[in-house]
């Protein structure tokens, strides 16, 4: 560490520096230097983290390092805490060297003769895992900004919102369903940590969570899966119902005219005769359903489970189409997770 | 169809195809004998998808503040993303170890485009990069006087849990910080005496002391209160009549602070009880006062 901060060439006040341009050791801002690293690297994330970055500090970077180029004279005490961030932040200052070099090449007279007149490219061309990757940026970025809110006591829940609604809206354009689990990983769990997404509400274990099988793929056993459940008696096509799958239980999501609704079936002797609490924790991330009660995290069937283990009850109204193919992957995102619960 | 910070930041749906290409383009380029593996180039992509989904340029909408690559013209923004491309490609190779020459080679000698060429900055001088490292970083927080005032106020701040100062006090003193001790200790012995007795659990107390300088360094109504108490000492101005110093608001400002961030730091300095500001146009220091911040803040 010694000689890392003997390549220092800075010439501020309180420095004194030998021929060689190296900082004096004497000197007590070097041990002050090494005692402030100390207290910042404090601030690193644990090994398992080691990915971690700060979105607060990470998006003042281009600010402070237009401000290092133009050689603002005021630069560093203007970002003073990102400074001091930077000292202990491994994550914020390898993106702050990254970016430094980028920024200081495209302000280079000469580097803005780039041909940018040509540029084409289309959804159909892009890589379906280019779309994942992008998606689960958008959800890292907000997994991010809930660390970032719980550390600085911030609210950073819209925009923690709005980037998971991206997510989505971006990850409905695929047509492989596994393609679009896959983009939506981690989803969410992620809205469910932020609280006011769906106004939790002191709820008991589910006794079913539904995740919907995946029948929009057309290769491989995503497919097979799908058309095992694809009853004669039901009948129904592919496009017209989300398949719903909780271990062995099945059940399907079906539109007739603006309404959803849900089916379940075979739900175990305990349940017949019980009125059921529908949870659908993602039902808030997105406006165009207009839940029964109100509130997607506490849907009352309007029957009780029948004597054969059924259950019918509508979930909302809207104007999505199953029957579309890219509002029913919205549809279906919607419905990454169903948990089921008897009302108390 | 040209892309621009701001198609990427309001209609992604529109643009992400185009950027993706740009992207993909640059890196088949770049990645030399490495452009035929997929993983490679997605990688490459990714990281700089990723990079602009962290900096809020990708999608954010409004929800994130312009910066200063929104501000970039769309040729420079494109330098910008081209540079970004090889500074990961160039890392890449690196991690195979591949040698120089090989990629180099690869590159047509008379291409058009012979900006396009890794090797033309293959080697970046990093020396041309203010804190290259985070030591450097921490010796301009040590020695710049601005910053060092930052720290003083976040020292001085730990007086209200006295154990904790003492701990960190004790810890300037053993690495020799002595011109920063003698300045805190001015301060301190003007409002409270300090311990002398031997501290008990002093690591436990050290902890918590560097916890609260970490977010106390870190925070920005300090670090505006910092630089609108240096402001105050500076440009107060004597009212004879009232023995009292005035300044007003826009005077603070000085072209590089908006209204807003000044009150934010004036706030900070009320609730610190350095000073009276209930929202006035118009700062009003006693005497008292003024010294008191010219005693911590002065520029010297």
């Amino acid at each position: 560490m010694v000689a890392q901060f003997e390549r220092g060439t800075h010439t501020g006040k309180g420095h004194s520096m030998n021929e060689r341009g190296q900082i004096d050791p004497r000197n007590e801002n070097l041990p002050l230097a090494r005692w402030l690293q100390e207290v910042m690297a404090a601030s690193a994330p644990p090994e398992n983290e080691n990915n971690e970055f700060h979105p607060y500090f990470y998006q003042q970077l281009p600010d402070f390092i237009m401000a290092l180029l133009e050689q603002q004279p005021r630069a560093t005490l203007h970002f003073a805490p990102l400074l001091y961030h930077l000292i202990g932040c491994t994550a914020c200052h390898s993106a702050y060297l990254d970016l430094y070099s980028a920024m200081r090449a495209a302000l280079q007279p000469d580097e803005v003769q780039l041909n940018i007149g040509q540029r084409t490219g289309s959804w159909e061309a892009t890589p379906v895992r280019m779309v994942v990757q992008l998606c689960q940026s958008f959800i890292r970025q907000a997994e991010a900004l809930y660390r970032q809110s719980r550390r600085d006591h911030t609210n950073e829940s819209i925009q923690a919102r709005f980037l998971l609604q991206q997510a989505l809206r971006i990850s409905a354009r695929m047509t492989q369903s596994n393609m679009r689990t896959r983009a939506l990983h981690d989803l969410v769990r992620i809205a469910s940590l932020f609280d006011d997404f769906g106004e939790p509400m002191q709820q008991g274990p589910a006794v079913h969570s539904y995740s919907p099988v995946l029948a929009g793929g057309s290769h491989g056993r995503a497919m097979r899966r799908a058309e095992t459940i694809m009853r004669p008696t039901a009948n129904p096509s592919a496009q017209d119902a989300i398949y719903l799958q909780s271990n062995l239980l099945e059940g399907r999501i079906m539109q007739q005219g603006d309404t959803l609704e849900l089916f379940l079936q075979d739900l175990d002797k305990t349940l017949h005769g019980h009125y059921l609490t529908i949870s659908v924790p993602l039902g808030s991330l997105i406006e165009p359903i207009r839940w029964v009660g109100g509130n997607p995290r506490t849907i009352h069937s309007i029957a009780p489970v029948d004597e054969h283990g059924m259950l019918n009850t509508p979930l909302g109204r809207t104007e999505l189409r199953l029957g579309n193919p890219e509002e029913r992957n919205l549809l279906e995102a919607t419905f990454l997770l169903l948990e089921v619960r008897t009302i108390a | 169809m040209p892309f621009t910070a701001h198609d990427l930041r309001y209609h992604i749906e529109q643009s992400f195809p185009v950027l993706y290409a740009y992207l993909q383009q640059r890196a088949r380029r770049y990645l030399g004998p490495l452009k035929f593996d997929a993983f490679e180039m997605d990688l490459v992509v990714e990281h700089v998808i990723e990079q602009l989904v962290r900096l809020g340029i990708l999608g954010s909408g409004d929800h994130v503040p312009e910066n200063a690559l929104d501000r970039l013209s769309p040729a420079q923004f494109y330098a910008f993303l081209n540079h970004s491309i090889r500074n990961k490609s160039i890392d890449r190779l690196r991690k195979h170890r591949l040698p120089v020459s090989t990629f180099a080679e690869l590159e047509a000698p008379a291409d058009a485009e012979s900006e396009d060429d890794p090797l033309n900055d293959v080697i970046e001088p990093i020396w041309g990069v203010p804190f290259a490292t985070p030591e450097e970083a921490a010796l301009e927080a040590a020695s710049r006087e601005e910053l060092r005032t930052l720290l003083k106020h976040c020292i001085e701040a730990l007086r209200a849990a006295p154990h904790q100062l003492q701990a960190v006090l004790q810890e300037l003193e053993d690495l020799g910080a002595s011109e920063l001790l003698a300045d805190i200790r001015k301060v301190l012995a003007q409002s409270n005496p300090l311990e002398s007795d031997p501290l008990e659990h002093a690591s436990q107390h050290k902890d918590h002391a560097h916890k609260k300088l970490r977010y106390c360094l870190q925070k920005g109504s300090t670090n505006l209160a910092v630089m609108v108490a240096l402001r105050l000492t500076q440009y107060g101005e004597h009212l004879t009549s009232s023995k009292e110093v005035v300044v007003d608001l826009h005077t603070l400002t000085q072209n590089d602070l908006s209204e807003r961030e000044v009150k934010t730091g004036l706030k900070q300095l009320a609730a610190e009880d350095l000073l009276d500001w209930h929202g006035e146009e118009v700062v009003r220091l006693t005497d008292a006062q003024k010294k008191r911040l010219e005693r911590f803040y002065m520029d010297e």
